[in-house]
């Protein structure tokens, strides 16, 4: 039950206002300026409380948005509604900036009108409300239309319209992974865990059924005990099958299903969704190993060494690497030396900034710098930050592999094998440090 | 790209703009580290940075400080700044020190040399900034290594004017950081500095001399005479000779003013020639006042009147010539009807202190009409605080009770922020002057009934005090407080005195059918389940001594006693005296009743209590009524003063005194609940609270028992703070700790059957040590047998 929406500029000036319930004054608002734009030290918990009033934000570049209640809620639900909006934001309008929120303020109340009811959130679906609010003017709405929308919107399949006829049919999944990583210096695994998410687009005709199969361990099991077969590959393939710890379905995906059968089956939404979206954190073959050397040579001077193993097939590619060594913050001069890519020292970010372009795999590259120090009065020392990466490697960090994905029409006339799959896996960083 | 002039530095500008064109606190960061790692890599690097580069980086490095971010570095690189014989590096160098580096530095011995070597340079320009950065910065360090060079560039004849300002005024700055500088041997030469030629040294010197006047008067009692000189050829010259120094047709106001409070740190002085001066000078400033203004300008008056006002209050302090304070007074009472409000402000300050002052005081009285008009018409509440405050000094025997009758009057209309002090003033005043003491006692009915709220419990006790002491007015306040009382809403306050007095000299007004006994009591029991718990308790104090005073109306206040409401009252004070004074009231015989609730003995004469509360409230604005006080009455020990009414004041005790003669004086203690439960049922906490309203040792109270002769024995001659807890506990339970601190704890326990009791004490060492040569002494006080055991 969110009580008002908030949309501020960097400077803290308000862009948007939309207030859902009479608990929220005008001064929050104010509070919310005041207390963590404002504020002397800089806010790092995303949950702010003032007065008795519980304020969540989020930051897209130099944009607050920020979500005010007075209730005990799901904290979770109001982030959760809140990535929804940045999601809507964006696939109307692009980037959100300041000029565009300013540009499109009428656009954003009517969105905030729609997905939020009495501070409820409603349907948050971008394909769907775009049906309903358009960007062009009022194009007035035949009757059928209006009626269309309303049992459409209101119905069992709110997510997908009938009447949907494509010339190909084409279907896009995308296995996008994200690696968290805390390593200690000598290369003890500290923390790491796998944040996925599939995104699907698809281009079918009709209302399809589709059955999505994946290698995890459960539904593998349970497989396995109805067909022998299943089992007997299961089998061969050595360590296929993964242990997901949770995951989260789009709301196509018809849970009961997926709780009976232990089978993902769904009606997709036409055009670009999220359907699922999983964590893992057991067996996790990482991608990149980060070795630190770090001699401090006296008080002016010091050494560091660092070496980055790549750890997969050698037939892969890595891209947009790079790696992050911080600097004391009484660097003077550094000078670095490295044999693949390009190091530079980044005084603005107190950092030493190594980037290489392509990487294969079971390959090993190194840098080496040296940092001269100056003399300060200060006698705290330095408290050496992780070193951070940052990658893309074609392929899923997690093991996750996609075993089939079927789809049924049996109104329209064509049939599994006529549509077209494009199946890509993507591995990125996410906060992946090694202590030095 | 900004412009920059003539010597500007083009890279801390650009900066400066690039920081100011930030969009986001991390671009801004992010562009301060980026400089910042420059600045280092060439303070680091080449270190061929000429000044300019150094002035720059350092200013840079300033102003990233200013913005909020820690620099840790740079220290010393303005340190070498300082060394550098350009104006501007100077200048650079020392904002930076003065700003950045701390007094617990290490590179202060370093600065400190810089300052020395600047200050004996030969450059007015240089010894100017680097007095400057001492001011600054002002450490105790650098008063003491820079003692001497500051006063010898003060004192010494090559140095121009403008240094020699800044000097005595970078040497006041030492001086109050390190009050413990000598100036020894400069001592007369800085005193003669009041002569120099040019005004501003002197009016820096005047400074730096009041600061040293106040540390020690008896040093430079020399310059009472310069400053005379120096003010007269001030006052005396028209306002064109001193040119720079004439503000608004004024001639050197600040400098008057300031000559004018250094010689408010002496008494007259004695050279006749030089009292003679000073007078003139008094009076021209007067004169002065009197003449039309040369100009219409807010500046000219105000410069005027500044130096107007300090006379006054030198002519106060010195409080020596009647016609100086007469004419002062006089002047005032112009300003009192000035529309300038600040100026009546100012004028019924200072005319507070005149008020004092034995020459003025009948000046002062003449301006009572306009003084009260000001109390009923001023709209800034702090002007008529001073108006009462004015009232409440000038008031004396013939016009007090015009003035009491005014402030009581207006206390009805008055500001919330002064009611209690008005009060407490009316109190005081109607007490001090009252002649009649009938107009006493309306007087204070009338407060109390006018702004109940405000009146304080000591002038409700002070009040009984009064009625006690003096036989004349009993009857009469008796029939005031039973008609006051008649009012259908009345103060708490009201109906604590009207049962307190009811009480004792209800009798008086029971003649008239009007107030015989039955309709004083419904009239106090009308009251009484309005009233706080304290207040229900003297109540019944009241209606034990109606069954003493009026035996007939006895059954219908046992009946009252006896309710339930007052038997199981949750409130155990209210509970034990409704039973107790039940219990008294039917087993007593008459004789006994009579002596226990005897009429109370007077007081001992002392100094008011209300007058100690004001003191409490206001110290510094009640200076001038003590002195009065010691005019009026005979000055009081102060501790007597505190015991006045206070009961918690008085139980200052000796903690420090030996653990035998605290254990002498618990004995007596604890006597007493065995005494008062063998007389069977004193009352005594009742007793206790009555004690306690009137405060100090009381002789015989109202229970008139054993008991309560104990106790007031215990209040009076104190307990340790400690002790007196305990002894409470004492009064429900039979044993405890009796006294206890780091080594030794003394624990007592008690067993009593019929006539007989056993007390036990008990000595634990607390300490790792054994006792050696301890001994006890005990003054057994009756037939107790004790015994002592101890380890």
């Amino acid at each position: 039950m969110i009580g008002g929406l908030f949309i501020y500029n960097h400077k803290g000036e308000v862009l948007i206002s939309r207030v859902y319930r009479d608990d929220i004054g005008r001064n929050a608002v104010d509070a919310f300026r005041v207390n963590v734009i404002h504020a002397r030290q800089q806010v790092r918990s995303p949950v702010t409380n003032i007065a008795r009033t519980s304020f969540f934000h989020v930051k897209r570049s130099n944009i607050w948005l920020a979500a005010v209640t007075k209730q005990n809620v799901n904290a979770a639900m109001v982030f959760e509604f809140l990535f929804k909006m940045v999601e809507v934001m964006q696939s109307y309008f692009g980037k959100i900036s300041e000029d565009n929120i300013k540009n499109n303020f009428v656009l954003i109340y009517e969105i905030l009108d729609e997905i939020l009811d009495f501070g409820y959130p409603q349907n948050t679906d971008t394909g769907i409300l775009k049906t309903f609010i358009t960007q062009q003017g009022v194009k007035s709405q035949s009757k059928e239309e209006t009626a269309q929308i309303t049992s459409q919107v209101t119905g069992q399949i709110g997510w997908r319209r009938e009447g949907i006829k494509y010339r190909r049919n084409e279907l896009f999944l995308d296995v996008l992974e994200s690696v968290n990583l805390l390593m200690s210096p000598q290369g003890q695994v500290l923390s790491a865990h796998v944040a996925g998410r599939i995104v699907m687009k698809s281009y079918l005709s009709g209302m399809p059924e589709c059955k999505f199969g994946i290698n995890d361990k459960l539904l593998m099991e349970s497989k396995g005990k109805s067909s022998l077969d299943d089992a007997g590959r299961g089998g061969a393939t050595g360590k296929t099958a993964i242990a997901i710890d949770d995951c989260q379905f789009h709301q196509c995906v018809k849970l009961s299903k997926f709780e009976t059968e232990h089978s993902i089956s769904f009606i997709p939404p036409d055009g670009e969704y999220e359907l699922m979206k999983y964590r893992t954190t057991k067996d996790i073959s990482l991608p990149f190993r980060v070795i630190p050397l770090v001699r401090e040579v006296g008080r002016q001077k010091m050494e560091v060494k660092v070496v980055v193993k790549s750890n997969f097939k050698p037939s892969l590619l890595a891209q947009k690497v790079e790696v992050r060594i911080p600097t004391p913050l009484n660097t003077s001069g550094v000078q670095v030396i490295c044999m693949k890519g390009k190091a530079k020292y980044k005084a603005s970010e107190n950092a030493i900034v190594w980037k290489i372009k392509r990487m294969g795999g079971m390959k090993e590259c190194q840098l080496s710098a040296e940092i001269e120090l100056l003399n300060t009065n200060d006698k705290k020392k330095w408290t050496r930050p992780p070193i951070s990466m940052n990658f893309e490697v074609p392929f899923a960090p997690s093991g996750f592999k996609v075993r089939y994905l079927k789809v049924f029409e049996p109104k329209m006339n064509y049939s599994d094998h006529d549509v077209i799959k494009w199946v890509r896996y993507i591995g990125r960083s996410g906060l992946y440090e090694t202590r030095c | 790209m900004p412009a920059v002039k003539g010597d500007g530095m083009r890279g801390l500008a650009v900066f400066i703009s690039d920081i100011r064109n930030c969009k986001s606190k991390e671009a801004e960061i992010k562009r301060i580290n980026k400089e910042l790692a420059n600045i280092r890599s060439k303070f680091k690097g080449d270190k061929t940075l000429d000044g300019y580069q150094k002035k720059k980086y350092v200013c840079k490095l300033l102003f990233i400080f200013l913005l909020g971010h820690d620099i840790d570095f740079g220290h010393m690189e303005a340190v070498n700044l300082l060394s550098s014989n350009k104006y501007t590096e100077k200048q650079i160098g020392y904002l930076f020190i003065s700003v950045l580096i701390s007094a617990s530095s290490d590179l202060m011995k370093l600065v400190i040399q810089c300052i020395r070597n600047d200050l004996v340079s030969r450059n007015p320009i240089h010894i100017t900034l680097a007095l400057q950065c001492v001011a600054n910065i002002g450490s105790r360090e650098m008063a003491e290594s820079l003692s001497i060079d500051i006063p010898s560039l003060l004192v010494s004849g090559d140095t121009i004017d403008s240094v020699k300002q800044s000097a005595a005024l970078t040497l006041l700055r030492l001086l109050r950081t390190a009050p413990e500088l000598q100036m020894g041997e400069w001592t007369s030469r800085i005193i003669h500095l009041l002569n120099d030629q040019h005004m501003g040294v002197v009016t820096s010197a005047a400074s730096l001399i009041e600061a040293l006047v106040k540390k020690n008067p008896e040093e430079y009692k020399g310059c009472v005479s310069l400053a005379v000189s120096r003010l007269s050829r001030i006052v005396t010259s028209s306002y064109t000779d001193l040119q720079d120094y004439t503000y608004y047709f004024v001639p050197a106001p600040w400098l008057s003013v300031k000559l004018l409070r250094l010689l408010q740190n002496y008494p007259p002085p004695e050279d006749p020639s030089v009292r003679t001066r000073l007078t003139e000078c008094l009076e021209t400033i007067l004169n002065k006042a009197q003449e039309p203004p040369k100009s219409k300008k807010v500046q000219h008056s105000n410069a005027k009147n500044a130096v107007l006002f300090e006379a006054i209050n030198l002519i106060i302090h010195m409080d020596s010539d009647p016609n100086l304070l007469v004419r002062a007074c006089n002047q005032l009472g112009q300003f009192l009807q000035h529309k300038e409000t600040n100026l009546r402000y100012l004028a019924l300050e200072s005319m507070c202190l005149l008020a004092t002052s034995e020459f003025s005081h009948e000046a002062v009285k003449k301006h009572q009409d306009t003084v009260i008009t000001a109390l009923k018409t001023e709209r800034d509440v702090s002007v008529r605080q001073r108006a009462v405050d004015l009232l409440y000094a000038m008031c004396d025997r013939t016009n007090a009770e015009e003035i009491v009758g005014e402030m009581l009057e207006y206390l009805e209309t008055a500001d919330y922020s002064i009611r209690e002090e008005m009060v407490l003033k009316v109190a005081i005043l109607a007490e001090k002057y009252a002649v009649d003491y009938t107009w006493y006692v309306d007087v204070i009915l009338n407060l109390i009934r006018i702004a109940g709220d405000y009146v304080s419990e000591e002038v409700w006790y002070r009040v009984i005090q009064i009625v006690i002491n003096r036989d004349d007015v009993q009857g009469y306040a008796a029939k005031t407080v039973f008609e006051a009382l008649q009012a259908p809403a009345c103060h708490e306050n009201m109906v604590k005195v009207g049962g307190y007095i009811l009480g004792e000299f209800g009798n008086l007004i029971a003649g008239d059918p009007r107030s015989s006994p039955i309709v004083q009591f419904q009239l106090l029991h009308s009251k009484y389940h309005l009233c706080s718990p304290s207040t229900r308790g003297l109540l019944l104090s009241t209606y034990i001594k109606f069954i003493n005073l009026f035996p007939e109306i006895k059954p219908q206040i046992q009946e009252i006693l006896g309710s339930k409401n007052n038997m199981r009252n949750p409130d155990v004070e209210l509970q034990q005296r409704s039973i107790e004074y039940l219990q008294l009231s039917s087993k007593a015989t008459a004789d006994v009743l009579a002596t226990v609730l005897e009429e109370m003995p007077p007081f001992p004469e002392r100094e008011s209590s209300i007058l100690a509360k004001l003191k409490k409230k206001k110290p510094s604005s009640v200076a001038e009524t003590a002195i009065e006080t010691t005019k009026e009455h005979k000055a009081m020990p102060a501790a007597q003063i505190n015991s006045d009414g206070q009961p918690t004041l008085q139980i200052s005790s000796p903690s420090s005194a030996g653990s035998a003669d605290l254990l002498g004086l618990d004995i007596g203690g604890m006597s007493a609940p065995v005494d008062s439960s063998s007389s069977g049922g004193g009352g005594q906490s009742a007793s206790d609270l009555l004690v306690d309203i009137l405060g100090g040792p009381v002789p015989g109270g109202i229970g008139g028992g054993v008991g309560v002769g104990t106790t007031n024995g215990l209040d009076s001659s104190g307990l340790t703070v400690g002790a007196e807890e305990n002894f409470l506990k004492f009064i429900t339970k039979l044993n405890g700790v009796l006294y206890e601190n780091d080594l030794l704890q003394i624990g007592v326990k008690a067993e009593y059957r019929q006539n007989l009791g056993r007390v036990g004490l008990f000595y634990g060492n607390k300490t790792s040590f054994q006792f050696t040569q301890f001994t006890t002494s005990i003054s057994c006080p009756g037939q107790l047998s004790t015994h002592i055991l101890y380890k």
